[in-house]
């Protein structure tokens, strides 16, 4: 690990745990949940979108199995301190990747938009399915959670404080998923899958695995969501715009990277939040995404730090050459600007 | 010598074209053997099956005296039988390294160490310097000219330690001087014990490097020999002049 990382790692770490100590007014403690939510949701659908290529659209599906799971177990129970569903997280997470392993088997046979497809397919199922298993769920009336016992001054603080721990938690993950064979294998696949599966990558096994990893972490934000929230709706749930949230912001930071997702979902989720306010209780923003959409696709394709990153390798190799005009490595091909411009355009490396 | 690959009467249908008909052939261990061909005469499909990229239709693929028939290409890689592609198939968001060191056909547990760890390093290190990319190491793939990506996937393929390394189309749309020294590579690890089922337009390379030469139309073989042979036979001429 190099010192700027872990220097990187620690402000950000030192900054998330004395934040909630400035006194934060409540609206500004509840944005900062939700900027967490989000970017611990970006964060797991980066290990299979970024990472493996997979655009899953199915990911709301099991951020709604994660909140119906936690609302099932607390059916009727008075909570004493009311850490109890935190300390039940794990349980919710394998439950979540227990579920999500043979939906990945099944799903992760198609690729790219048919994939797409097949996942956001998944997604209604559960939607419809949380609509109409009464039992289980209250159908369209919703599902109450208990309420926890926490003092009103500072209700937010330990929701905040799980979710920094499970932000945390997925960006080792990634760190760690980067820096290992496992990781090299998903890009090897994002890049090409055939060839990688010529090569001896275990493309299957990688795959699902990094799927069941990711839809476990977005379960446990599910549940945590459900348990701030106190009372679910099927279309709150369940709800497409958790998905697409997750996709833009991953695509806005950048795919593929550790700091990505969490930048993508600190612009997306408080720029949200103020335009809500701005404009009211209405659905503006939502044109407000699809034009963000827009600017990425056309100005920034592979996301705000990879475009950065390549700038700066860019500049470097300059200054080098420039100082050391023969020094061009490599035998066979003379110095190739098209090369350059590829990979600054995206264009090779997407 | 024995068989190192046997291929028995396979055959592969796309809709109504058999473009592999009731095939049969076999790879003496040690040799270089080509596989030519006119255009659509089956030689891709051939090399698809044998690799486990394509499912036969009927036939049976047998690799060192064992049936791997419809084996996983990634199991066959791990056993030693590895192949190239005619687009030079690399990884373009890994660095040349990298390229080399995903290709190690790693079990479950060596999953979950290093990224590139020191072993690795050490064992792309020897490929890289043979290949002459050990300058180029660290860059992106994506930023190597096509020739330069020939030879990667040449190297990366050879990470596994394979017996039997198919190679299709190896110097098409490379220069002359690259030519050459795919050549001198392939006949450097032939040397070391390599087999290599070579699939390939330009004859000349061919008449140098291969002895013996399978000669495929319209699906199945039509002559095997050396190559002094095929390029005077008349069945040869015909499949590929026409008649």
């Amino acid at each position: 690990m190099s010192i700027p990382s872990v220097l990187r790692g620690g402000i950000f770490v030192a900054a998330l745990v004395t934040l909630p100590l400035l006194g934060l007014q409540h609206w500004f403690l509840n944005l900062l949940v939700f900027v967490l939510i989000y970017a611990t949701l970006s964060s797991s659908w980066n290990l299979v979108g970024g990472f493996a290529g997979y655009p899953s659209l199915g990911h709301a599906g099991f951020f709604g199995i994660g909140a119906y799971t936690l609302a099932l177990i607390f059916r009727d129970h008075v909570l004493a301190t009311g850490y109890e569903p935190f300390v039940l997280l794990p349980v919710v997470g394998l439950i979540g990747a227990l579920i999500g392993w043979p939906i990945a088997l099944i799903a992760m046979r198609t690729r790219a938009d048919v994939f797409a497809i097949v996942t956001i397919t998944f997604l209604f199922v559960v939607q419809t399915l949380a609509f109409n298993l009464h039992d289980l769920t209250g159908g369209s009336q919703g599902t109450a959670l208990p309420i926890p016992p926490f003092n009103a001054d500072h209700y937010e603080v330990p929701f905040y404080y799980v979710l920094v721990a499970l932000l945390l938690f997925t960006m080792g993950l990634t760190f760690a998923t980067m820096r290992s064979k496992v990781g090299l294998s998903l890009v090897s696949i994002r890049a090409d899958e055939d060839k990688a599966r010529g090569v001896g990558v275990r493309v299957i096994g990688v795959k699902v695995l990094a799927f069941s990893v990711s839809v476990g972490i977005t379960a446990m934000v599910g549940a945590v969501w459900a348990y701030y929230e106190s009372f679910i709706y099927p279309q709150f749930a369940v709800d497409p715009l958790i998905t697409i949230a997750m996709v833009l912001m991953t695509f806005l930071g950048g795919r593929g990277t550790l700091w990505g997702p969490v930048l993508g979902a600190v612009i997306l989720e408080s720029g949200q939040q103020v335009l809500t306010y701005q404009l009211g209780a209405v659905q503006l923003y939502l044109i407000v995404y699809a034009l963000i959409f827009l600017v990425i696709i056309l100005l920034l394709p592979r996301g705000i730090l990879p475009t950065i990153e390549d700038r700066l390798r860019l500049y470097r190799r300059r200054r080098r050459t420039d100082a050391a005009p023969d020094d061009w490595p490599g035998d066979l091909a003379a110095p190739s600007s098209e090369a350059d411009t590829a990979t600054l355009l995206g264009g090779g490396a997407t | 010598m024995t068989d190192l690959l046997a291929v028995h009467d396979v055959t592969k249908v796309f809709g109504g074209v058999r473009a592999v008909d009731n095939a049969s052939l076999s790879v003496k261990e040690g040799t270089v053997t080509a596989l030519i061909g006119p255009n659509g005469s089956g030689k891709t499909t051939l090399f698809n099956i044998i690799t486990g990229y394509l499912k036969a239709d009927a036939g049976r693929v047998e690799f060192d005296g064992r049936d791997v028939t419809g084996s996983d290409p990634g199991r066959l890689y791990r056993q030693g039988l590895s192949r190239t592609f005619q687009q030079a198939r690399i990884f373009p968001q890994l660095t040349v390294q990298e390229n080399l060191v995903v290709a190690g056909g790693y079990g479950w547990r060596k999953l979950f160490t290093s990224r590139v760890g020191r072993a690795d390093r050490e064992r792309a290190a020897s490929l890289l310097e043979e290949f002459r990319l050990a300058r180029i190491s660290d860059l992106f793939a994506s930023e190597l000219s096509y020739g330069q990506r020939k030879l990667l996937e040449f190297a990366a393929v050879l990470m596994s330690e394979p017996r039997l390394v198919l190679l299709d189309e190896p110097t098409a749309g490379v220069n002359p001087v690259l030519i050459e020294t795919m050549e001198r590579h392939v006949r450097e690890r032939n040397a070391a014990g390599i087999t290599f089922l070579i699939v390939e337009h330009d004859m000349t390379f061919v008449m140098r490097l291969c002895d013996p030469v399978i000669v495929l139309d319209a699906g199945r073989p039509i002559f095997t020999g050396e190559p002094l042979v095929v390029q005077n036979n008349p069945l040869v001429l015909d499949a590929y002049l026409g008649s």
